[in-house]
């Protein structure tokens, strides 16, 4: 006998909103709006704000239903990236315009496989263990900047450091943090 | 491989832009083209992915806050009812109100058709109360247009198309719409050839909406049009 595991429930209701079944969307919505909803008030930090944007984010999630993969991220995972992408992009559009010097990106060899990246997925050990492994300031910030959508320029504020400082302590945390995720 | 040239990365040559990526980082410019960069290869795909599913740990911090329940039907008005402009041609036009502007337009195409005897009705007093005509017009300039004669005594629909040819590998679906009903699927309908299809009595009337989609070959797998609408109009009395 298989049991179907609430992520493969989650699963199965985006793939019905790809082919268009509103009553999979209602469900969707029942099972997952409150989280959604946290993630867009955590970040927006204001409640008529992030309520207009629970309402986009789920007319995106009805549009883009057919672009999600199952096994490349978890579908709730799938789905706190819509709401958190969102929330930022209002966020990244009031920002004024910085001078960008355009870096170079990294190709990586060869990334981790797509089962590799899902697998531990709702571990929380693992990151919680590798940003231990930082000093707590550089933890907290990239912590910050994942949970509260804090900019450079709000983390630079809010732990005292110049601006260029906070960039090179997060981009060090970062390299140190995939070290660990991988080793 | 590494193309960094190391502005901006650690001593090593390494640099965290895709963590700095999901991270929400960059400015809008710099997000906007690492993305693009990201999407347009499969190791930094799954590079994001990575950062994507592991940073998803935390997640749990997110504290679950139920919506006000007013919202949920404004998010289906907008989900439902909007989908054309944000991504394009799609199966909205399950909403009436979408194409009731063309409606004056089809009845003039309508006279005209039956003035060119392309549907051969038969004049006769008995006939002529229960024979309806809809003229599928072009959709977003998509070039097709379809007329369509439906005669209630015999539940037969002949339609023929007007304008616009065949496309490959794809194949024209011919649906109608009835109030906010689902749209029921007729079957395919080929363009440059008359085509008969027999339909339950009554389910045509004034006022119900025809329209055809652009579908995989075969039609539609689902019974739900996936393609966009090329050609839409509304049963007319004759």
């Amino acid at each position: 006998m298989t049991t179907t595991t609430p992520a493969q429930e989650i699963a199965d209701l985006i793939a019905r909103c790809a082919l268009r079944d509103r009553v999979a969307f209602r469900t969707l919505y029942e099972r997952t709006s409150a989280k959604l909803f946290g993630v867009t008030l955590r970040i927006l930090k204001d409640r008529s704000e992030a309520e207009e944007a629970i309402q986009e984010v789920y007319v995106k999630i009805w549009q883009r239903a057919d672009r999600y993969v199952a096994g490349n991220t978890s579908p709730i995972s799938w789905l706190v990236a819509v709401a958190r992408n969102h929330s930022l992009d209002i966020l990244r559009a009031r920002r004024p315009v910085a001078d960008d010097i355009d870096v170079a990106l990294e190709i990586p060899d060869s990334g981790p496989t797509p089962e590799r990246a899902a697998e531990d997925n709702e571990e929380r050990g693992r990151i919680d263990h590798c940003l231990g492994t930082l000093d707590p300031d550089r933890a907290d910030a990239v912590r910050g900047a994942y949970l509260d959508g804090y900019s450079y320029e709000e983390l630079a504020t809010r732990f005292a450091v110049p601006l260029n400082t906070m960039r090179t302590w997060l981009r060090r945390s970062l390299i140190k943090l995939k070290d660990c995720l991988t080793a | 491989m590494s193309t960094s040239d190391d502005i901006g990365g650690d001593h090593e040559g390494r640099n965290a832009l895709v963590a700095e990526y999901v991270l929400g980082l960059l400015s809008a410019s710099e997000h906007d083209r690492i993305g693009r960069l990201i999407e347009a290869d499969q190791n930094l795909r799954a590079e994001r992915d990575f950062w994507i599913s592991r940073f998803a740990a935390l997640n749990a911090e997110y504290e679950e806050t139920p919506v006000p329940a007013h919202l949920y039907a404004a998010i289906e008005a907008r989900a439902f009812g909007d989908v054309i402009r944000a991504r394009g041609p799609l199966p909205w036009w399950e909403s009436l109100m979408v194409w009731r502007g063309i409606a004056a337009g089809a009845v003039a195409v309508a006279v005209a058709a039956v003035g060119f005897n392309l549907m051969q009705p038969r004049f006769d007093a008995d006939t002529m109360a229960v024979q309806l005509v809809a003229a599928l017009q072009a959709h977003e300039g998509s070039g097709i247009e379809f007329v369509a004669l439906y005669d209630q005594g015999s539940g037969q629909v002949r339609i023929t198309s007007l304008k616009g040819a065949a496309i490959p590998n794809k194949d024209f679906e011919l649906w109608y719409i009835n109030g906010d009903q689902p749209a029921v699927s007729m079957g395919v309908v080929p363009v440059n050839e008359r085509r008969e299809i027999t339909v339950d009595p009554a389910v045509i009337g004034p006022g119900t909406v025809l329209a055809v989609t652009l579908e995989q070959t075969g039609g539609s797998p689902t019974g739900v049009a996936q393609g966009p609408i090329v050609a839409v109009g509304s049963a007319t009395p004759i």
